[in-house]
C-alpha cells in the first residue's frame, strides 16, 4: 500500500510539473513565469530529482526566452541540475556554450559565473569510477573550448565582463590546486564544497586526467592572474577584483601564499598610472585590508617583513599590525 | 505600459536594490533612504554601530539604545526626559519621520540580504561593511558595488547629503550596464559632489 501511496504522489508531482510548465510557456510576465519555472524547479530537483531527466529538455527549452530574467533563472537551473545528476552534463554544458555568446551581456556573465561550479561537476564526473566514454570525452572537449574562450573574455571591452571573469579564473585556481593543513576558508565555509585536485587519482590511466598537467593548468591559470593584476591600463575595479581573488587564493591555498606577497609589493610601487586620486585612496585601502588579512594567515610568518613594510608604506599603525600578528601556535611551542 | 514592463526587463539596472549605511541608522542614512524611496527606489538603511546614539544633554553623555529598540520607544523616552531639549534639537522630528518609515533600526552586520549597491556615509562605516562581507561565507558570487560619500553627522548635511546620494542613485540606476559604466559614472560625479568617493566591488 505505501508503494502505491508512493505512486501516486510522484504521479501528481509529474502532473503538476507538466502544468507549471504549461502554464509558464504560456504566461506574458516574466515573474510569474520565473516562479513557475522556480516550483518545477524545487519540484524536479528536490522533492523528486527521479523526475529531472523527464522534464530536462522542457527547462532547457526556456533558454530562448525573449527575456534576461528568464534565460538568467535557466542558467542557475542548469548549474543545480549539473549538481544533482552529473550525467546530464552532456545537455547542459551545449547549452551554456550557446549562452555564453548571447548577445545580452547580463547573460554572458551568469554564464561566466557558474561555470567554475560547473567545471567542478565536470572533474567530479570524470573522476567517477565508470571511466572514460565518449559522451565524457565529448564534456571534456567541449569544456576545453569555453576555457578557451573565456579567458579570451579576460580581454573584453567590456569592463563588467572583465571582471566576472576574474572571479572564474579564481574557481579553477582553487579547483586545480589542492588544499592542506595550513588553509584558512571564510567562515561558514563548507569543506564539502572544496572540490579540489585530490579527487584525481593519482594513477589514474584516464588520459585526461593526468594530476601534474592539471596542476600546471591552475598554476597557469594563477599566472594568468598576476599578469592581469599587472597590466598597466587595468581600471580600478578590476584591480580590487583581482586583489581580493588572489588573496583568496592565497589564505586557501598557500602554496601560492608568497607569490600573491610578492605580486602586492611590486603593485604597491606600481599603481597604474591611469587611476584617478581617489581611485587610489580605495586601491590602497583594499592593498591594506588584504595585508592585513595575509597577516593574520598561519602561513604569514616567512613573510613577516615583506607584509609589515608593505602595511607601514601603506599607511597602516603600529596597533593595527600588532593586532593580525599571528598568535603563536601553542602546540608548535610545545614542540620547540 | 507594455513598453515599461519590457524595459524592466531588459535593463536589470532598473531594479537595482540599494541599501544605505551610516552608524546608527537614524540621520544620514534614513534621510537618503526616505529620498529615494520617494522617488521609487528599492531601498533599505542600515548602521553599523554596536549600538543606537543620539545626543544627550551634554556632549559626553549620549542616550544609547540597543538595535531592538523601536524609533518610537526612543521618542517616547525622550519625549519623557525633555521635550524642550529634543524638540529645540530636532531629535525628536527627527525620530517622528523614521517611524513613518520603518519600525527600528537596523544593524547592517545582522542582515543577510544582498543588494547591488551599498551606499556608505563615512569611511569608518565603509571599512566596517567591507569588513563585514568579506568575513561572510561566499558562494553565489553576485557582485556588490560598495561607495562611501562623506557625509558629516548633522541635521544639514544629511540632507545635502541625501541629495547627493539621490543624483548618483540616479545615475547608477540609468546605467546601460552598470558594471561596466560604474567606474566612470563615479569619476565623473566626483567633483559634483565636492567630496573624494571610495569605490570597491565585492562578490557575495
Amino acid at each position: 500500500e505505501e508503494e502505491d501511496d508512493a505512486a501516486l504522489e510522484s504521479t501528481s508531482t509529474y502532473d503538476r510539473v507538466v502544468d507549471l510548465i504549461n502554464k509558464a510557456s504560456l504566461m506574458q510576465k516574466d515573474a510569474q513565469k520565473i516562479n513557475n519555472l522556480k516550483q518545477v524547479q524545487e519540484l524536479i530537483i528536490h522533492k523528486e530529482p527521479n523526475l529531472l531527466d523527464n522534464f530536462l529538455d522542457e527547462m532547457l527549452a526556456f533558454q530562448s526566452d525573449r527575456t534576461v530574467d528568464v534565460r538568467k533563472f535557466v542558467i542557475s537551473f542548469m548549474e543545480e541540475a549539473c549538481k544533482k545528476d552529473m550525467e546530464l552534463l552532456p545537455k547542459i554544458l551545449p547549452c551554456l556554450q550557446l549562452l555564453l555568446e548571447d548577445e545580452n551581456v547580463n547573460i554572458q556573465k551568469k554564464v561566466i559565473l557558474i561555470m567554475s561550479q560547473v567545471y567542478k561537476c565536470v572533474l567530479q564526473w570524470m573522476c567517477s569510477a565508470k571511466g572514460v566514454n565518449d559522451e565524457k570525452m565529448y564534456v571534456w572537449e567541449m569544456v576545453k573550448s569555453m576555457k578557451i574562450k573565456l579567458l579570451e573574455m579576460a580581454d573584453s571591452e567590456n569592463d563588467g565582463v572583465r571582471t566576472h571573469v576574474v572571479k572564474f579564473l579564481e574557481g579553477m585556481v582553487m579547483i586545480l590546486s589542492h588544499s592542506t593543513s595550513e588553509s584558512e576558508f571564510p567562515k561558514n565555509f563548507k569543506p564539502e564544497s572544496d572540490i579540489n585536485l585530490s579527487i584525481v587519482p593519482e594513477d589514474s590511466d584516464n588520459k585526461y586526467l593526468k594530476l601534474k598537467r592539471l596542476e600546471d593548468e591552475g598554476k597557469n591559470i594563477f599566472e594568468t592572474m598576476l599578469h592581469f593584476q599587472a597590466s598597466p591600463h587595468i581600471s580600478s575595479i578590476n584591480l580590487m577584483t583581482v586583489m581580493g581573488s588572489i588573496t583568496a587564493i592565497a589564505k586557501q591555498r598557500p602554496a601560492f601564499f608568497g607569490k600573491v606577497v610578492q605580486a602586492f609589493e611590486s603593485l604597491q610601487v606600481n599603481l597604474p598610472p591611469t587611476l584617478a586620486k581617489s581611485q587610489v585612496s580605495s586601491v590602497r585601502k583594499n592593498l591594506k585590508m588584504h595585508m592585513l588579512s595575509l597577516l593574520r594567515h598561519r602561513c604569514s610568518a616567512d613573510y613577516m617583513t615583506q607584509i609589515t613594510t608593505l602595511l607601514t608604506d601603506l599607511g597602516a599603525t603600529n596597533s593595527e599590525v600588532m593586532k593580525a600578528m599571528p598568535k603563536i601556535d601553542e602546540s608548535k611551542k610545545r614542540k620547540a | 505600459m507594455a513598453q515599461i514592463s519590457q524595459l524592466c526587463d531588459s535593463n536589470p539596472t532598473m531594479n537595482l536594490k540599494f541599501a544605505i549605511v551610516c552608524s546608527s541608522n537614524q540621520n544620514r542614512s534614513m534621510e537618503a533612504h526616505n529620498f529615494l524611496s520617494k522617488k521609487g527606489y528599492r531601498v533599505k538603511s542600515f548602521g553599523t554601530g554596536t549600538q543606537v546614539k543620539l545626543p544627550g544633554p551634554a556632549h559626553d553623555r549620549p542616550n544609547i539604545y540597543d538595535f531592538n529598540t523601536t524609533y518610537d520607544e526612543m521618542y517616547r523616552d525622550l519625549m519623557d526626559k525633555n521635550p524642550e531639549l529634543y524638540t529645540q534639537n530636532g531629535i525628536l522630528n527627527m525620530l517622528d519621520r523614521n517611524r513613518r518609515i520603518k519600525p527600528k533600526p537596523e544593524r547592517f552586520q545582522s542582515s543577510s540580504e544582498r543588494f547591488n549597491i551599498i551606499l556608505t556615509c563615512e569611511e569608518r562605516v565603509y571599512d566596517q561593511v567591507i569588513e563585514d562581507l568579506e568575513s561572510r561565507s561566499k558562494d553565489e558570487m553576485e557582485p556588490v558595488h560598495i561607495i562611501n560619500l562623506d557625509i558629516q553627522d548633522n541635521h544639514e548635511e544629511a540632507t545635502v547629503g541625501a541629495a547627493l546620494i539621490c543624483e548618483l542613485a540616479r545615475l547608477l540606476a540609468d546605467a546601460d550596464d552598470l558594471d561596466d559604466d560604474v567606474d566612470e559614472i563615479i569619476l565623473e560625479f566626483e567633483p559634483k559632489a565636492a567630496r573624494p568617493i571610495l569605490h570597491t566591488v565585492i562578490f557575495y
